[in-house]
This record gives structure tokens, sequence and C-alpha cells, in this order.
């Protein structure tokens, strides 16, 4: 059952948004904001009279301690996000988009926290960086045994 | 193996008789099909994701009646960083035509999709939409929900709601289109490798034609007066096709559009078959045959609401 998403709440992961990333506030304005099961906030469009949804647009977050980006919103938004971006190179993209964690050689530019993987301009999705490893954040069901890239 | 042969056979058999060429016909009902595939434009510029994919695949081809529409040399494009990013769709070329056929009602408007399972044509209509206005994408099947949730989240598709619902239960709701692509026989799917591996079954047709035609009555009944309803489906079977539409334009407010999308080579609906005649109006529907454009086949309708 999803229901609307308070305004403090939005704040809040709007100024995550900016704060982590750097995602203005004017990328997500237009959206409603929902909230679901197990805490997933989903942004869509305005709720319809009589219609009862399973889901509502793209979930963005799932809030536990902190929020947790989705894959599918960085894969989205992330084009805008100008930092605690983490670039990986070829192997390491086929590794990650198959669902393993990376030990990268050089230590990144990046706060610890939820960080945004690319790999040549394409937002591969969420990971966790903790100082020492980039964790897999990518959902089970979009591992993906690239060939092509 | 020998099953598929049983079908295609079957199909050939079956069709010929309508076939403007039958030898070509039959010909191309044996060959396998290309994969093909569309940018998503919501996740990136055409030209630069094109680019992308030249890269490791150096015979894309363009196809002259769908600006957004590429056949590859490749067959597992699924494999691919642009397709694990979101950035192209695999479909059938077919298979995009009636986002194509009611292009002029799409844009900011509202869209019903009655049957959107695992979403080919709401991700389309959102992309052509550029997530502006409201698509309410419904299916029966909860297992099938989970295929249309996931192509959405992979598209970035937010301007949609997902409802579960027998179509013909749906709660009244205006639109300006209503997409009615239908639960079908799918013959006109066999150039695709793993379809229809199921036996096909004569009867097939009477139990497909009965659920269509309740869809459709259903969406003609809630649609307001100037809206549009199309109907589609990818099987030969003029009692999947022709039937039901003679039979909708004779029991419902409705009337037949004429249909056509440059550089597509297409048919006109036919009015006889095995004993039936329908409405002659049915010939403003189109058929696609795969030896016309070197694709899978089709049905579309459109209709509008008086």
């Amino acid at each position: 059952m999803l229901r609307k998403l308070d305004p403090e709440r939005i704040g809040l992961l709007s100024e995550y948004c900016l704060g982590r990333f750097g995602i203005g506030p004017e990328r997500l304005e237009d959206y409603k904001w929902y909230i679901g099961s197990k805490n997933r906030v989903y942004i869509g469009p305005e709720e319809l009279e009589r219609i009862r949804p399973e889901s509502i647009g793209i979930c963005i977050f799932r809030l536990d301690r902190t929020p947790k980006p989705t894959t599918n919103f960085l894969q989205l938004f992330g084009r805008y996000a100008t930092k605690n971006i983490i670039d990986i190179q070829r192997d390491e993209a086929i590794e990650y988009c198959n669902g393993k964690n990376l030990d990268p050689d050089s230590e990144p530019d990046v706060d610890p926290g939820f960080v945004a993987v690319r790999y040549k301009n394409r937002l591969l999705g969420c990971g966790h960086w903790d100082g020492n490893v980039l964790k897999n954040q990518i959902p089970k069901s979009r591992f993906c045994k690239l060939r092509f890239l | 193996m020998e099953a598929f042969q049983g079908i295609r056979q079957e199909i050939i058999e079956r069709y010929s008789i309508l076939a403007d060429n039958p030898t070509e016909f039959a010909k191309s009902i044996r060959s396998p099909l290309k994969q093909s595939f569309r940018i998503n434009t919501l996740k990136g510029d055409k030209e630069i994701i094109l680019e992308q994919l030249r890269n490791y695949d150096h015979g894309i081809a363009e196809v002259p009646w769908n600006d957004n529409a590429y056949v590859s040399n490749l067959n597992n494009l699924g494999n691919s960083l642009e397709h694990f990013v979101g950035q192209i769709y695999i479909q059938e070329l077919t298979s995009m035509v009636p986002p194509l056929v009611a292009k002029d009602v799409i844009a900011d408007n509202t869209v019903l999709d009655c049957c959107a399972a695992p979403g080919s044509k709401t991700t389309q209509i959102a992309t052509m939409m550029q997530n502006q206005g409201h698509i309410i994408a419904n299916d029966c099947r909860h297992v099938r929900l989970k295929s249309l949730r996931g192509n959405l989240d992979r598209l970035g598709v937010t301007n949609t709601t997902v409802t579960l619902r027998d179509f013909k239960s749906f709660p009244n709701t205006e639109a300006d289109l209503y997409l009615v692509d239908v639960p079908c026989s799918s013959e006109g799917t066999i150039r695709k490798k793993n379809t229809i591996a199921r036996m096909w079954k004569e009867n097939d047709y009477e139990r497909f034609s009965k659920l269509q035609k309740g869809l459709v009555n259903k969406a003609c009944e809630m649609a307001p007066s100037g809206s549009t309803i199309l109907y589609s489906t990818c099987t030969f079977a003029p009692e999947e096709n022709e039937r039901i539409i003679s039979e909708i334009i004779g029991e419902q407010s409705v009337k037949l559009k004429s249909i056509e999308i440059n550089g597509l080579k297409t048919s006109h609906g036919i009015t006889e078959w095995r004993g039936e005649v329908y409405d002659r109006e049915v010939e403003k529907c189109i058929r696609i045959w795969p030896h016309h454009n070197d694709t899978g086949a089709f049905f579309v309708a459109r209709l509008e609401k008086c």
C-alpha cells in the first residue's frame, strides 16, 4: 500500500541528494513522492482516484538508518551527480555488473557511504564505499554477464 | 524442434490463401528474425548511444518506417552495457507499430495500457511522452508484473502507475488512449526463437477470441467520446482480428479510422474467412505480413469513440 510521503521527509531526502551527490532539488521537484512497504520511497505521477496501484513511478530510496539510493535512481539521475562518484575500468565494470565487490587499486576521492558507480560516462548503479572495498549494491535481479561494452 | 516445424507448416497451410505471395510468405515463416531494438531517449541522446553500440556492432541497420528502430547483427544484445543501463530495449519491429499508429494522441496525455506486461509498448509510449503525461499500466497476472516493473525500472520510466486487475472489472477510467494489446495465439512471433513452443491447437482461437472481445468491449464502454482505442494482436488468425473488430463496430458506439505508416508495407483487413463475412469497414485495419518488411506479423485496428 502506497501513501504520500510527508513534506518534511521529502525535504530531508532532497537535501541528501544535494549533499551526497550534488543532485539539485529542481531535478526532483516535478514528481509526487510516496512511501510503500519496506520503507521504499517512490517518485511518480499524481495518484488516481478509485485505482489501487501496485506501484507508482520508480523506487528511488529505501529508508533505513540512512537513506539508501537505488540503482534505478542513480542510473536515471546519476548524470546530474557531481560528487561521490567512483569511476571504474572495463574489467571492473564486468565484475561489478555481475554482482561482485571491487577492491580498487587506488583510493577513490569519495566520502565513505553510498556512491554512484560509473564506467565511461554510464552510471552503472549504486555502491557502498567503506574506505577499503566498494560493496556491490546492484539488486540480484539486475546482475548481468556483460559481453559488449 | 520437430514440433516447431509442425507449427510452422500448419501456419503456412492455414494462411497462404490470405497472403499475396504464398511462396515468399512460406519462405519468411521458415527464416529466423534478426534481433531488433529501439533507443530509450529517457536515458541519453540517440546518436551518442548509437555510436557506442557501433563500437562492437558494426552492422546496425536503420528501419525505414520507424526513426527509432534498429536491426542488430548480434543476437545477444541483452548482454550489452547499453541494455544493462536501460539505454536500449530489445523489441520485435512490429511490436513497435501500435504506439506509432497513435502517435498523435500520445503526447502529454493519459494512456491506459490494458494488458501491459512485459511493458514493451508501455516503455515505448513513455519514451515518446518523455516521461510526461500519465500511463496506467495494467495486467491481470501478478507473475507478469515482475517483468513489467523490471522493464519500467531499467528504462527509468517515472510517469506510470502499475495496477493488477482483470481488465474486465477495471474501474471506469477516463483516458485519451486505450491500448488493448490483447493476449493472442501469437502465431506472428513464430520467427522469433523459443516462441510459441507450446503445441498449437485449433480451439485456441475460440478461447482467445472470447477473451479479446471482453477486453476491447470494456475499453469501448469506459472510453469517453473522442478518445482512441487501439486494438492489436500478433496473430494471423481472423477469428482474433477482423471478427472481433467487425462485431465491436456493430455493437459499440465506435468508428474505425484508417491507418498509414510511411514506408511500412501493410495490407488491409480481410472481409471473409472460412464462411464468415465481416463488415467492410474492417478493411481500415492493417495486417503486417512477415514477407513484406522482414518482420513478425501484426494486426492493428484504430477505433474512435463516438
